[in-house]
């Protein structure tokens, strides 16, 4: 048998090449839909359950995948603003907590997730090092986040302008990096958490300048009208919150007319929940989304495309496990020389047969395995993967 | 923004309170209270009043913090983070509101345990004559409206901000409500005296011009319909020659006597204030810090009495 | 050594018929088989080796009647007693040198590889020259020394009987002499029975004794007769 096996060896290495689209074709025969499968079912897996973790979603009208999608992974698909009165509302009714949400800015490809100090408590996210936010502008990362960026607390992260032409006054933000989330194995791990209000700075509805009611912005004031006073393009803009000019920061306007993306509602309980959803269903600005029911949509689509994608890869691999048997016949025949070699110096017509099976058998089971391994290392990072997918 | 109250006077105000009426609670204020039992709802406010407040109506049920050191005015306090991961950890942070604490919104804080003393008033605000509108930039113009925030000082707001935390502090101790009832109950007999007093004083005193240091006295003058104006002059700083000319530009049409002070003014303004223009100094201390010494309500009271010392009309 | 008694053979239904009424090799002779395309010099061979079955009559090999013997003792018999060298040499072009002449120990599990027979696989590749070369594969030889290598395969087991079908067949004046000599200096050494097939006359004065097979009148009549031979 160690003979056999070694024949069998000698001639998969001599043939290394076509060994190895052997393998590489029953690799993919097995992988293809075995992989596929458990990447849906992972998928469909983390999602139930993160939307089954958030109960209830609120943001302005539009599409409901966007805005669960936005709320809970973080998508770089930004959903309709509704107004920071939308999470009063939810507070006014008694019947939920409101947890606003203001997910659009980036750093480089980090979504920065502006909310309040009640979303980590919601989530469960816990710090491990550093410290929670605390002043306007800092920032708190999650662990893949603060792994990827390469920073940590007494670092600085600095928020993306949305494109190349926003000249309309979203700065770029640095933000000193206060905290570092535990790994919740989540889209947390891969945000950039500020305060909802440090995300409106970033947007530039809150900014910090000089006084200019002070001698030394002399140089940027245009002109005095009676209490106006009119400052030119000079002022300058604050792209950084610290102790020296905290004070000067502001926000201009309403603060219930500041935009959110959605407002997360958790209410105590069933009924609660029903009530809720009672009151946004009547024709408003706002829709209330059960990510849930989101998610479960979207899983039945995806389902259904599995469904296809399995039945092409089952059919292709079909058809590659036909050639590749042709190539083992093919094999078999060129190579009838030496069987016959092999039986005229002593060998059985069974023992040569023996060392082409283990040969097939060698490179079935190499196929296989690397399939296995595929397939294990899918389910290992395939959140990965999704999340990538996702964003 | 300089300090309105830069440092910590004994007032005219608190010397006098020592003969003033008892306070129940002397230290009122919480502090590290080593008796507090360890269950205690643990109460933030963002100024004395507020802490005072409820440490009456909570009792030994509440552990009342207010971390802004003393001598300085908490309205332009900015918190270290240290302070403001203290304050995310309370069960309740009661805030004065009409723009006192200004770093609230400079700092994260959760929503759900932010009170708003004074959102049952917010329609009585009082918007101030100092506001400030400037334009710069692509944004245009905007606004920063300042309101005067020194509510507490018209007694009846006082109480509806004391009513308010009584509320905060019931839903945070379910069946304590009667308790509760009686120290607020007793905190409003003190206020409504202090009221009632104030505005005897006043109906003697009707249209009698007055000035103010700094305008801090907005919801008190309301309240009594006081014939009050401001200047800018600090208690620890003798004012300069432009201020001196402010005094004399607002003397013009507005002949007061009496000057009140947030806190007691240097000897030498004082002396110039009575001497050059005929104007005399008393301290009317708006209690926004911890008193060196007193209470809350023994410091109005003195307020009172400086008042109540000045020579009739 | 080989004994042969009234043989009949026949492929198929063809028209060919191998008939030898008698013919014996003594051991330690040299014999060479000749004569034309299709006269059964090659059948001969693989009946003496047990490769094929004659239809009739007697194949008997150091006392053995090889033709009587079931298809795996005569496997057991051609790995232990036979040693076959062909025209193509035939080696596995997957395999090293090394390898190919440890072939038959692989092969078979009469045989055990154990590190005496690579000894003896080394010694062999040193005796043919080739060495240096036992980590090749034989797609890098020459002509001459692949047929040097199936030489050493042959005679790896040490084989009584050493069947050569056409050895220098493919081989340049040069190196068939290199191959010839290495043949029978071996057999001389090892005293070991060399029947060969061969059609090349020049050759054929090396060997003790030449059987014509034209003598065996192979196409369908009735043959008659002991091989004829000349030295």
């Amino acid at each position: 048998m160690r003979d056999t096996l070694y024949l069998a060896l000698r001639y998969l290495a001599f043939h290394r090449v076509k060994t190895a689209i052997l393998v590489a074709a029953i690799t993919l025969i097995v992988f293809l839909p075995v992989g596929l499968r458990v990447i849906v079912n992972q998928s469909s897996q983390q999602l139930t359950a993160r939307a089954e973790a958030t109960p209830l979603v609120i943001g302005a009208k539009g599409s409901p995948t966007e805005l669960t999608l936005n709320t809970l992974y973080f998508s770089s698909d930004v959903p309709a603003r509704t107004t920071h009165a939308a999470a009063a509302e939810v507070t006014e009714t008694g019947l939920a907590h409101a947890i606003p949400m203001y997910v659009r800015f980036r750093v480089r490809d980090r979504p920065i997730v502006g909310t309040t100090l009640e979303y980590f408590e919601f989530r469960g996210l816990r710090i491990v090092e550093g410290r929670q936010l605390a002043i306007l502008g800092e920032a708190v990362l999650g662990s893949r986040a603060a792994k990827r960026l390469g920073v940590g607390p007494g670092d600085y992260v600095i928020s993306s302008p949305e494109s190349v032409f926003d000249i309309a006054g979203v700065y770029p933000l640095r933000m000193p990096v206060v905290g570092v989330l535990e790994f919740s194995d989540s889209a947390d791990d891969d945000a950039v958490f500020v305060d909802v209000k440090t995300a409106w700075v970033i947007e530039g509805l809150g900014h910090g300048h000089q006084d200019l009611s002070r001698p030394e912005a002399a140089a940027g004031v245009l002109r005095r009208e009676g209490n106006v006073v009119v400052g030119n393009a000079s002022v300058m803009q604050f792209n950084e919150i610290t102790p020296d000019n905290i004070d000067s920061f502001h926000f201009h306007g309403e603060l219930s007319d500041f935009p959110l993306t959605a407002v997360i509602a958790v209410p105590p309980d069933q009924r609660s929940s029903a009530l809720l959803q009672g009151r946004y269903q009547s024709a408003g600005l706002s829709q209330i989304v059960n990510p849930t029911e989101v998610m479960d949509e979207l899983l039945d689509t995806i389902l259904t495309v599995e469904k296809f994608v399995i039945a092409g890869a089952v059919t292709v691999g079909l058809a590659t496990l036909a050639t590749t048997f042709l190539v083992f016949a093919l094999s078999l025949r060129l190579r009838s020389r030496e069987r016959e070699t092999l039986f005229k110096i002593g060998g059985s017509r069974t023992a040569v047969a023996t060392v082409m099976t283990s040969e097939i058998v060698v490179v079935l089971a190499a196929g296989v395995l690397l399939a296995l391994c595929l397939t294990f290392l899918t389910q290992r990072y395939g959140d990965v993967i999704i999340r990538a997918l996702i964003r | 923004m300089s300090s309105r109250m830069k440092s910590a006077v004994v007032t005219l105000a608190c010397a006098i309170a020592a003969c003033g009426g008892p306070a129940p609670e002397t230290e009122a204020d919480g502090g590290a209270e080593a008796q507090v039992e360890s269950d205690a709802v643990v109460v933030f406010t963002t100024n004395y009043p507020l802490a005072y407040f409820a440490k009456r109506i909570g009792g030994e049920r509440v552990r009342v913090e207010f971390p802004a050191p003393a001598g300085i005015d908490p309205a332009y306090w900015s918190p270290s983070p240290e302070d403001v991961a203290a304050y995310q950890e309370a069960d309740v942070v009661l805030l004065n509101g009409a723009g006192y604490e200004g770093w609230v919104a400079k700092t994260s804080l959760p929503d759900s345990k932010l009170v708003n003393t004074s959102a049952g008033f917010e329609d009585m605000y009082i918007v101030s004559e100092e506001a400030v509108v400037h334009t710069h930039g692509p944004a245009g113009e905007h606004e920063h409206e300042n309101l005067a925030f020194t509510t507490w000082l018209d007694p009846v707001l006082a109480i509806e901000q004391a009513r308010a935390i009584r509320d905060a502090l019931a839903a945070q101790l379910p069946g304590a409500e009667a308790d509760l009832q009686e120290g607020f109950a007793a905190l409003e007999t003190d206020l409504t005296e202090i009221d009632a007093r104030l505005g005897a004083w006043a109906a003697d005193h009707a249209g009698q011009p007055l000035l103010a240091s700094h305008p801090v006295y907005q919801y008190l003058a309301r309240r009594y319909d006081l014939n009050l104006r401001s200047v800018h002059f600090e208690p620890d700083e003798v004012p300069t020659t432009g201020g001196w000319r402010d005094l004399a530009a607002r003397l013009e049409n507005h002949t007061a006597e009496w000057m009140l002070w947030e806190a007691t003014p240097l000897a030498e303004t004082r002396e110039l204030l009575a001497s050059e223009y005929g104007v005399g100094s008393f301290v009317f201390d708006p209690c926004g810090n911890r008193p060196e010494s007193g209470d809350y309500i023994s410091v109005m009271r003195a307020n009172v009495e400086s008042l109540e010392a000045l020579p009739a009309i | 050594m080989i004994r042969i008694e009234d043989l009949r053979f026949r492929y198929g239904e063809g028209d060919f018929q191998l008939r030898i009424p008698e013919l014996a090799v003594e051991s330690g002779t040299t014999t060479a088989f000749i004569g034309p395309s299709g006269s059964g010099k090659t059948t001969l061979l693989n009946l003496i080796a047990g490769i094929i079955r004659p239809e009739k009559g007697r194949v008997e090999t150091r006392g053995v009647e090889v033709s009587g013997l079931s298809d795996e003792e005569r496997r057991r018999f051609r790995i232990t007693t036979v040693g076959l060298v062909f025209q193509e040499f035939e080696l596995l072009e997957y395999l090293t040198v090394l390898d190919n002449i440890l072939l038959p120990y692989r092969i078979h599990s009469a045989l055990t590889l154990d590190s005496s027979v690579r000894e003896r696989a080394r010694s062999l590749a040193e005796r043919v020259g080739i060495s240096d070369k036992l980590d090749r594969h034989p797609r890098r030889l020459s002509q001459g020394e692949r047929q040097r290598v199936a030489v050493c395969r042959a005679v790896l087991t040490d084989p009584p009987l050493l069947l050569t079908d056409e050895p220098t067949g493919n081989l340049d004046p040069v190196n068939r002499e290199r191959v010839l000599d290495i043949l029978f200096d071996y057999v001389e050494d090892s005293g070991t029975t060399l029947v060969s097939v061969t059609h090349d006359h020049e050759i054929l004065t090396r060997f003790g004794r030449v059987m014509d097979f034209r003598d065996f009148h192979a196409f369908g009549e009735a043959g008659s007769g002991a091989a004829g031979g000349a030295s």
